[in-house]
């Protein structure tokens, strides 16, 4: 790295050696040579998932919906504490990949996977994994605000009722934390009471979160979050995604090719139930590697 | 010409009033019955004018009435037999209906006048109505107040000593039926029971003389006590037969009418204003809370209504949690598949088989098999006289049960398959599994749904008469199925209704004329019963729709 | 990857756009270039016409410059392009700004084609001059000949050349310096060959720029600031 830099400042000078003025800047100011060496190096150092601790590996992941192949053989390691988006037209199956994280296609009779997923090692589909217990560790926010017609507190109470958690104090300290961690606490904390249903769609969706996030789960999958909201919502939950990605997993698909492009570090593009590229965000959007990644993300599809 | 009324078709106004023309329609309907319903009703209790009229017989002779107005009708000459006093057989003429009671006296207590024939009429300020416990009403006017025997009142203060006098003796019957029904009926219940322990005994060949002893003890002083009654009962008769009313009646005749005969006697021409308001509420109450006199043609229905809400209110409490849980298991847990789809058709035509169907299947299995079954297993020693092998509320509210129990499941499936597919699955992700989702989420979310089921329900079920006459309906039940006896809730007992008192009052009654405003007033407070019912429930409803304003919208 | 072809967007109007800034900046290349020509030629054969001409026509250059600024603001706030689209805008707006400036030197040229066309002598300082000033001309023609084809192996050969003039540049530099030192008289005329000469590398490195910007937009690779070797190897 260090020699690269080197290299990079002393080419330079060889470039502008014609150039007396400019040569002449460059050695009075060292400083600022060595600014740019730092650069170029942070340029250099890109996220690479060689370097990250993996979450969730997928390996050979397939999906049958009764005869249909939903997803077809789908290898990708989904890192830690990093944002990951599934971007791509609808019936991709990137929706159908994120639900097979937390089993929510078990609720569809038909539906038949092979392959293997494991979440920090364990295999996600195997028979005697909990489902219930599973989704503790994975949770999920969907597309449409899905607060339950509960009070604001009932509603991020409510993982832990169902864990039988019934002290008063352990909950409401759960509850403003979870709350809090959603950037909603300043908005609902006097009216805890009230009807979850009487919020703005965008508070209604950062309940949702608050909700997934007082179980503590290690992933949060969250399905189309924005989709439902106006753009300052919309903003308000890109913001809390990076917030939240210190302490969690996250997992997100979107329409919004732009959000992606600003939440997330990786970004995979599926296509009629394939992984075509899966890269970090940056490469993803300013220089993909296959065309129809490429077609896709410049508005060429179809 | 055409042309523009083709345009004027495709402009859609036809068709708006067609569908404006449709819903007045119905609205003119309904509100037209429940008018016509409530008119003929609540005016049945209005103090009526009493008139006293010189009438001329057919016959040429002179003959006086006194009674009062109910109807009227104008009809041609020839069929009230007018034809020579108006002139020409088809010249309309007026006739009245005149109430003139005194059944016992002259055999009719109404018949038909013609306005043509009346020669004088008034109003006298004395005429009396008298309301006697048999033999309907009794028109006349007051003439002395005999007390054993003696004349004790006459003239101005007749009136002030009769109410007087009316109000002991009303006191003193009063608690001869408190006494005779109440104490003497509850002694009766337990002589009984200790005749089916009795009997008990000796089925399950228990012996010990010890266990009869006791018994015939029991018996003994049960009996001690009935005696006791007995000579109060005799007593207080004896006080009730002291006085009697002298009246006379408007062919100049005397009677006396002993005044424990007597509900209340009233002067209605001499009346004001308020106190026929007064006489017209007090009337109301009457018919709401007193028991049915003379063949269900007087007095109150107090027992229809009671029994009509107490089936209705079983049948919810049955019919409820067994058509939801039918209906959760048919939508949340059963595969779809042929099998329930059969059953959900199955199910849409349970509601429409014909009512009395369900009586015939509620007589054969719910009264002869259950019932049967239960009389041979729990209540042998009371056989060959059933106890739950004949009609009864319980069976009654079973029937009834049975075939609301569609709408119900019907409404809950609906209302579960209106619960947002986010909502559970919203759920299921924070770790609760199927059945914790259904309890503290989707349930609650349906609970208006289930009451629009059981508000359908329920507006079927107090509506229905047919196969209540198979299951437990009566026309006059001796006792309410609930009372002060152990177990207070007799579920076995025979009811009265009001649908069904209302065909027997209109159709089985002895009286047609005097019974027809009861029946208008029965039907009324039937209409008005099942509005109540449905009001409340739509109450709930519709809080609890607020409550779980999900994300239905 | 090879960028897809411009047209083909789902939004006709993105492509139209699209095209049309394309279309600009070849435009305004011909423009510079036709600019670069005059400016040449009236140096060599002393046509001051010619050089007012191109003094005249710098307007038009920079106001091309801010309208292609225009549309590329717009459209990256209104559309905002991804992948191959956004490599174009940018190169764009890169390119433009290289062309801009070629233009400027083009009228530092020019000018001086007007101080020589007055002084009327020392024309045998700019012997070299007019070969290097075929030379700039050849790459920034070919350089903008790849923009239009997007041809990224076309772009490398041009910035190839590159060098060249930088070694023409320092051969002047010597030949002039001879003069001066010949005769403290040849100063003045001197100096103005040598201006002339810094402004003609200038325009080769410009031209240079340009054929990078292409190389990132049809390959997405940034190959500024190394050596053509490693240009090579990256594009290999």
């Amino acid at each position: 790295m260090q020699q690269n830099s080197k290299n990079f400042i002393e080419k330079q000078s060889e470039e502008v050696s014609g150039d007396a003025e400019m040569t002449e800047t460059q050695n009075q100011t060292p400083t600022h040579a060595m600014n740019m060496g730092s650069m170029v190096k942070k340029h250099a150092d890109r996220m690479s998932l060689a370097n990250e601790d993996i979450c969730i590996n997928i390996k050979n992941f397939n999906l049958y919906y009764g005869s249909k192949q939903a997803l077809k053989d789908i290898t990708m390691d989904i890192p830690e504490k990093r944002v990951t988006a599934f971007i791509g037209p609808s019936g991709c199956g990137k929706s159908t990949l994120l639900r097979c994280i937390n089993r929510m296609n078990d609720l569809i009779d038909t539906v038949h996977i092979e392959g293997q997923m494991l979440l920090h090692g364990d295999e996600i589909n195997a028979k005697h994994i909990n489902v219930a217990e599973l989704r503790r560790r994975v949770g999920m926010v969907f597309q449409k605000p899905n607060p339950f017609p509960k009070s604001i507190y009932e509603n991020v109470a409510y993982g832990l009722r169902i864990q039988g958690v019934s002290n008063r104090r352990a909950l409401d300290a759960v509850v403003e934390k979870s709350l809090k961690g959603a950037a909603l606490w300043e908005e609902v904390k006097d009216r805890l009471q009230d009807n979850a249903m009487g919020l703005s769609g965008g508070q209604q969706q950062r309940l949702v979160i608050a909700r997934a996030i007082a179980i503590e789960p290690e992933v949060l999958l969250l399905d189309e979050p924005a989709s439902a909201l106006d753009p300052i919502s919309t903003l308000k939950i890109e913001e809390l995604i990076y917030e939240l990605k210190d302490n969690y997993t996250i997992v997100i698909v979107t329409h919004n090719m732009q959000q992606a492009a600003r939440v997330s570090d990786y970004t995979a593009y599926m296509y009629m139930g394939e992984l075509i590229e899966y890269a970090d965000t940056n490469t993803l959007f300013t220089n993909p590697k296959e065309k129809m990644t490429e077609d896709y993300i410049t508005g060429r599809y179809g | 010409m055409s042309q523009s009324i083709k345009k004027w078709f495709d402009t859609g106004v036809p068709w708006i009033w067609l569908n404006a023309g449709a819903v007045s329609a119905s609205v003119i309907m309904v509100s037209g019955l429940i008018l016509l319903i409530s008119v003929k009703a609540l005016s049945h209790f209005w103090p009526a004018q009493l008139i006293a009229f010189d009438y001329l017989e057919s016959d040429g002779s002179v003959s006086r009435y006194l009674g009062e107005i109910t109807d009227e009708e104008i009809t041609t000459a020839i069929r009230a037999d007018l034809t020579e006093l108006a002139g020409g057989p088809e010249v309309p003429v007026t006739r009245y209906l005149v109430k003139t009671g005194n059944r016992d006296i002259s055999g009719l207590d109404f018949r038909w006048v013609a306005s043509l024939r009346i020669q004088r009429s008034s109003h006298p300020e004395n005429a009396m109505v008298v309301e006697r416990r048999e033999w309907g009403n009794f028109y006349g006017y007051p003439a002395a107040i005999k007390s054993n025997g003696e004349t004790v009142s006459i003239g101005d203060s007749l009136w002030q000593d009769l109410q007087q006098r009316l109000e002991r003796s009303n006191q003193l019957i009063e608690e001869i039926n408190f006494i005779e029904k109440d104490l003497i009926g509850a002694i009766n219940y337990k002589m009984e029971r200790i005749r089916l322990k009795e009997r008990g005994y000796e089925l399950e060949n228990i012996t010990d003389p010890a266990k009869f002893r006791e018994l015939e003890q029991q018996e003994a002083q049960l009996q001690d006590e009935y005696n006791e009654l007995t000579e109060r009962l005799d007593t207080l008769y004896e006080q009730a037969r002291r006085d009697s009313l002298v009246a006379t009646v408007v062919d100049g005749k005397e009677v006396e009418i002993p005044l424990a005969q007597v509900v209340r006697a009233f002067r209605p021409n001499a009346m004001s204003l308020t106190d026929k308001f007064g006489f017209y509420f007090m009337k109301m109450w009457e018919f709401v809370s007193e028991e049915p006199r003379e063949a269900n043609t007087e007095g109150g229905i107090f027992p229809a209504i009671f029994g009509t809400v107490m089936m209705v209110l079983i049948m919810s409490v049955m019919v409820t949690p067994f058509g939801v849980v039918a209906a959760v298991y048919l939508r949340e847990y059963a595969k779809q598949g042929v099998i329930t789809r059969t059953i959900r058709i199955a199910v849409n035509n349970l509601a429409g088989v014909p009512s009395i169907v369900y009586g015939v299947f509620g007589l054969g299995f719910f009264v002869y098999f259950l019932g049967g079954s239960i009389d041979q297993l729990f209540f042998p020693e009371a056989l060959p006289a059933p106890t739950f092998g004949t009609p009864g509320i319980l069976w009654a509210s079973l029937t009834l049960a049975i075939l609301t129990v569609p709408v119900v499941i019907v409404a809950t499936e609906e209302g579960l398959s209106r619960v947002p597919r986010e909502i559970r699955e919203g759920s299921l992700a924070l770790g609760a599994t199927k059945a914790e989702t259904l309890w503290r989420t989707v349930l609650p979310m349906t609970a208006p749904a289930m009451m629009t089921g059981l508000i359908l329900a329920v507006a079927r079920a107090a509506g229905e008469v047919a196969p209540l006459m198979l299951v437990g309906v009566v026309k006059l039940a001796p006792s309410l199925p609930l009372d002060g006896n152990f177990p207070f809730l007799h579920l076995d007992r025979k009811f009265m209704h009001l649908g069904f008192h209302i065909y027997d009052v209109g159709f089985q009654s002895p009286n047609v004329e005097a019974a027809r405003p009861l029946v208008y007033a029965t039907a009324f407070l039937l209409v008005l019963i099942i509005i109540i019912l449905n009001l409340t429930a739509m109450r709930i409803r519709n809080r609890l729709r607020e409550k779980y304003r999900a994300a239905e919208q | 990857m090879k960028p897809s072809d411009m047209s083909q967007h789902i939004s006709k109007q993105f492509d139209d756009e699209l095209e049309n800034i394309r279309e600009s900046v070849l435009g305004m290349g011909g423009l510079v270039e036709q600019q670069l020509v005059k400016a040449i030629q009236s140096l060599i054969e002393s046509e001051v016409e010619l050089a007012e001409d191109v003094i005249a026509n710098e307007f038009d250059v920079n106001n091309m410059e801010v309208s292609i600024d225009e549309d590329c603001t717009k459209i990256l706030a209104r559309r905002q392009p991804a992948a191959s689209d956004l490599r174009l805008v940018m190169a764009v707006i890169k390119t433009i700004t290289d062309l801009e400036r070629i233009g400027d030197e083009a009228e530092k040229i020019a000018k001086m084609g007007i101080d020589l066309a007055e002084r009327q002598g020392a024309r045998s300082y700019y012997i070299g001059i007019n070969s290097m000033g075929n030379h700039v001309r050849r790459m920034l023609n070919g350089a903008l000949d790849a923009f239009a084809r997007m041809d990224s192996k076309a772009a490398l050969e041009v910035a190839e050349e590159e060098p060249e003039s930088d070694q023409m540049y320092v051969a002047i530099l010597r030949q002039l310096v001879t003069y001066m030192m010949e005769d403290p008289r040849n100063i003045t005329g001197a100096i103005d060959a040598v201006l002339t000469a810094r402004a003609m590398e200038r325009i080769g490195d410009h031209a240079r720029n340009i054929c990078e910007y292409v190389i990132y937009f049809v390959e997405g690779k940034d190959v500024r600031h190394i050596s053509i070797e490693e240009m090579k190897k990256e594009l290999e």
